[in-house]
């Protein structure tokens, strides 16, 4: 029973956090100087009928929440409007129905364009995720276990060294050094492969996935290595670890049986609060290696202003990372014998 | 990280940024880290006598000076728009510096402020801000920021304020844990209980001990908004009028630096963006290690090897299981002379016999079980003597014959099983575990039926066979600890004070069930402890430790009669006997020596109300009693009775 308490707090926490970022990407959509509609409005050149037809498509002709027909704290407007006819209610309705509006550059709807790009970084994401907490870990638990030896500074050096990095100059210089020796020089697939059989598609894609996925694995096994390290280091100075060398165990056994499982667990958070910094470097990434995904998506957003994708990616990345998160948190409570009793 | 390695009293607040400062002189990483900062630093401040070019003067440049390569003319090449990259490359520093340090200093103030209401107001504050501190910390920093730079103008301040604003969370959270934490010093409470105003113990004594927690997290608040800002600049959002590393790295990108070749517009800004974070991230490496020192070391690595010797042959008691002569330990750490832990002790034991190994703590009965046992931590080396069992010298095993003993030869209890048992393993699989290492042909249909067996001789009901180890209560860890001891059927078991931290009741149920099953099992047992009621009821032979020496061995009777070690009697005397109920109790003044500092003759002779000038000079030997042959202590005064 508690521990259904337990998710049911945790899932109820997550759905607030959501909803706090619906409301601060409407608002924040709406206080800036970025809403799409408004931007149009004051082009100049539009006659005035023109302006009002764009105010109404956009539904910026109604008030924006109850007493307040626009953003101005000080004028207060109609208090009562009904509240399903204003502009948050109609945003939040349309979020509902997966509507986000058009794209400004393309004017194809936005969820579309978000939804196919979204796999693509899930791909991206997943493959680096897994080499680089499988590397990361490897050698964390190398320099853990052979602490204070020239394999440990080594691996201490490298994952600072790593760490230190910008993921996307990492990526250019990667980009430039494999665009000279073969590598494809971006995007996800080379151009009219969709005419041959799946297979050959599929190995295209992952040639294209080698370089990104580098990056993405050397900037993120550092802090990985760093974080197993030091938790394997505490784990192993514990007494059962003691009572498992006296009970005469190996080496390796107690590594496997007794220690692992302990140290990985600190891992399962990281990992989850990590997604937020794995998305900033998905950014990057796709930015760099021209990788058709959220974070291209962003990217091409700024420098296009193309304010409505830029707006829905940011809501879609935001919503996926807590639901990670919550998936994270949910994981380590059911790994974790000692948190189920609480 | 919540707890600070200062422990002192009432703070003059300078005082401990200074100590802060004096250790971080000794950290070399940290002062690497450092020195790269101060270099960069200064080429910031310098910029305008050290580039050979004006940042500006990109007009009147021809087709043919764009992305020129390095030359003596422009140490870095040109770039783009055929500008000197060198003078971008230290012109570029002033932008990250500036984004990098004001940024981080808005999210210190506002982290640290509100995670020092957090810890200090507690109540509705606090639940507010860690609420408001979990929302922030679940969503993506970066593409928030982007998201509102792109919005705005992507002017420097503008830049500035964003990255600084969003980027508080984990410094309020780390400031309210060590708020919490100095919150109940006693220096504070004294400063509460006095009348002091609020602000006043805000500043003058929450503050100096946050202070160096707050300096370690600036530093890496400081790297993550260079990283922030540079990332923004080269998704495309910077001033366009000041040039930053970011920035000529989206036009080198953006601008053909690719397809023409140009590795030096690339290679120059991402080098100086390296520079400074891998700077910052040594320093924070540095200052934490500073905060935090830890050994480093762990159960695991490989102990010291045993210092060579000859083989001795054991005695021909075939009584004895368990033979232990002249064993002695040494500590051993880098600089300092070794530590003599232990020095030429011996015992022996025979079936069935329970042997009470007794003294202050910190007399080394704990370094001795773990010697003979060869588990010692890893400064620790057996530098002298021999352990018999089984007709082999366990001194002489290589690691995989040792583990063969273990367990299956030698168990032991440990002092507070809180610990000894993994946490996130069931009890009945942790005893299972022992039996299948080192009886690989016990049937596995069995195995279950076998801890049922176990747990039920300690008296755990098999119903809670299969619960994790924080299901038990205190005692039932401990009895299920002496399960798990037995599991393997040993000739001998180590209890190393297995009954402190327990109260009373289960004290004595421990101790019954002990004798019980050394009785039934006919096991030798080495009991360690200070209790000697305990001892006295429960033990065959008496062996007093001190400061790492035999002060007396003899049988239990002996000890409590006709004790001749000054320690032993006084050890008695601190020590109520019900038969003599008006005998007054005394305690011994000072405490065991200490390894770095042992005395150069008698160890106890410091503390010895019978010491004479010989006891300060010379450490006796073992001399054997008169007239009894199992009664052995180390005192001039036995020698001379002699």
């Amino acid at each position: 029973m508690d521990r259904f308490q337990n998710l049911l707090r945790r899932i109820g926490w997550a759905v607030l956090t959501i909803a706090f970022v619906i409301v601060l990407n409407f608002f924040l959509f709406r206080i800036l100087p970025g809403d799409p509609a408004r931007a149009g409005v004051h082009d100049p050149r539009l006659k005035k009928d023109a302006v009002e037809a764009i105010r109404v498509r956009f539904g910026l002709d109604k008030p924006v929440i109850n007493c307040f027909d626009s953003l101005n704290p000080i004028k207060v407007g109609n208090c009562g409007v009904n509240p399903l006819d204003t502009q948050f209610f109609i945003y939040v309705k349309n979020l509902f129905i997966g509507e986000m509006g058009f794209s400004y550059h393309t004017n194809r709807p936005v969820t579309d364009i978000l939804v196919e790009r979204l796999w693509n970084t899930v791909l991206l994401i997943g493959a680096g995720q897994i080499l680089s907490v499988i590397i990361g870990v490897l050698f964390g638990i190398l320099a853990a276990w052979k602490a204070r030896t020239s394999i440990d500074y080594s691996a201490l050096t490298i994952s600072l060294l790593v760490w230190s990095l910008p993921t996307f100059w990492l990526g250019i210089i990667l980009l430039f050094w494999g665009s000279a020796n073969g590598f494809p020089i971006g995007g996800k697939a080379t151009p009219g492969m969709s005419s041959m059989p799946l297979s050959v598609r599929w190995g295209d894609i992952a040639q294209h996935m080698i370089l990104p996925t580098i990056t993405y694995t050397l900037v993120y096994m550092g802090e990985y290595m760093l974080i197993m390290r030091s938790s394997l280091l505490d784990v192993l100075s514990e007494d059962y670890i003691l009572t498992a060398k006296a009970k005469g165990l190996s080496v390796f056994q107690i590594l496997r049986d007794h220690a692992l499982k302990n140290a990985m667990l600190p891992l399962v958070t990281v990992i989850a609060i990590n997604l937020g910094f794995t998305v900033a470097g998905a950014i990057q990434i796709e930015s760099v290696f021209s990788w058709p995904g959220l974070g291209g998506a962003i990217f091409e957003a700024v420098n296009r202003r193309d304010f409505p994708v830029l707006q829905g990616a940011f809501l879609l990345i935001a919503v996926a990372v807590i639901a990670a998160n919550l998936i994270a948190d949910l994981t380590y409570t059911y790994l974790d014998p000692r948190v189920k009793m609480e | 990280m919540t707890e600070l390695a200062l422990k002192t009293a009432a703070p003059p607040a300078s005082s401990y940024m200074l100590d802060f400062w004096r250790k971080l002189n000794k950290n070399r990483m940290g002062l690497v880290g450092l020195g790269m900062l101060v270099v960069i630093t200064l080429v910031a401040i310098f910029a305008p006598a050290i580039s050979p070019y004006d940042p500006s003067s990109t007009s009147g440049v021809g087709a043919s000076d764009i992305y020129q390569p390095p030359s003596a003319e422009h140490l870095f090449g040109t770039d783009d728009a055929g500008t000197d990259v060198f003078t971008n490359f230290i012109y570029g520093s002033r932008v990250s510096l500036t984004v990098g340090f004001f940024a981080a200093f808005i999210s210190i103030a506002v982290g640290g402020a509100l995670g020092i209401i957090a810890g200090f107001f507690g109540g509705r504050w606090e639940n507010f801000i860690m609420r408001l501190t979990d929302v922030m910390l679940v969503i993506p920093d970066l593409p928030l920021i982007v998201v509102i730079v792109a919005l705005t103008k992507p002017g420097l301040l503008n830049i500035i304020f964003v990255i600084g604003l969003i980027g508080w969370t984990t410094t309020a959270r780390v400031v309210r844990s060590q708020t919490l934490a100095v919150k109940s010093r006693k220096f504070v409470l004294r400063a509460r209980a006095i009348g002091a105003g609020r602000g006043h113990i805000i500043w003058r004594h929450i503050l100096p001990l946050v202070m160096p927690i707050l300096v370690v997290q600036a530093v890496l608040v400081v790297s993550l908004a260079v990283l922030n800002e540079s990332t923004l600049a080269f998704l495309g959002l910077s001033d366009p009028t000041k040039v930053s590393w970011g920035q000529m790295l989206n036009y080198a990108f953006g601008r053909g630096a690719m397809s023409t070749g140009a590795w030096w517009a690339l290679v120059a800004p991402g080098f100086g963006i390296v520079w400074v974070v891998l700077g910052l991230t040594l320093l924070g490496q540095g200052l934490e290690q500073v905060l935090n020192p830890r050994l480093d070391t762990h159960h695991l690595m490989p102990g010291r090897p045993n210092v060579k010797k000859e083989a001795e042959v054991r005695s021909d008691n075939a009584k004895l299981v368990l033979e232990v002569r002249n064993l002695s330990v040494d500590y051993i750490s880098e600089g300092k002379p070794p530590a003599h832990a232990i020095e030429n002790v011996g015992f022996t034991l025979k079936q069935g016999e329970l042997l009470g190994l007794v003294g202050e703590s910190g007399c080394g009965k704990t370094t001795l079980m773990l010697g003979l046992l060869r588990l010692l931590p890893q400064a620790g080396q057996v530098v002298n003597g021999s352990v018999f069992f089984g007709g082999k010298d366990l001194t002489m095993l290589s690691e995989e014959e040792m583990n063969t003993i273990r367990w299956s030869g030698i168990s032991i209890i440990f002092q507070g099983a809180m610990n000894a048992l993994n946490p996130v393993r069931t009890v009945s699989d942790q005893i299972g575990e022992a039996i299948t290492k080192h009886m690989p042909s016990f049937p596995k249909e069995k195995l279950q039926g076998r801890i049922t067996e176990l747990l039920d001789l300690v008296g755990i009901a098999s119903d809670h066979k299969d619960s994790f180890p924080h299901q038990y209560s205190g005692g039932m860890r401990q009895r299920a600890m002496i399960a798990m001891a037995l599991a393997c059927n040993p000739q001998v078991v180590i209890a190393d004070e297995p009954t402190t931290a327990l109260d009373v009741m289960v004290q004595a149920q421990i101790l019954e069930l002990l004798s019980e099953l050394r009785r039934k099992l006919g096991l030798a047992v080495i009991f360690v402890t200070h209790d000697l009621g305990v001892v006295a009821e429960m033990c065959d032979r008496v062996l007093v430790m001190y400061g790492g020496v035999t002060a007396e061995y003899a049988n239990v009777d002996t000890v409590y009669n006709d004790a001749r070690h000054p320690y032993t009697q006084e050890l008695l005397k601190a020590f109520p006997d019900l038969t003599k109920p008006k005998k007054k109790l005394s305690s011994i003044p000072g405490y065991p020596p200490r390894l770095d500092a042992l005395p150069p003759g008698c160890r106890f002779a410091p503390r010895c109300p019978a010491a004479f000038e010989r006891c300060q000079i010379e450490q006796p030997a073992i001399h054997a009693v008169a007239g009894d042959s199992n009664h052995v202590a180390s005192c001039h005064l036995v020698e001379a009775t002699k």
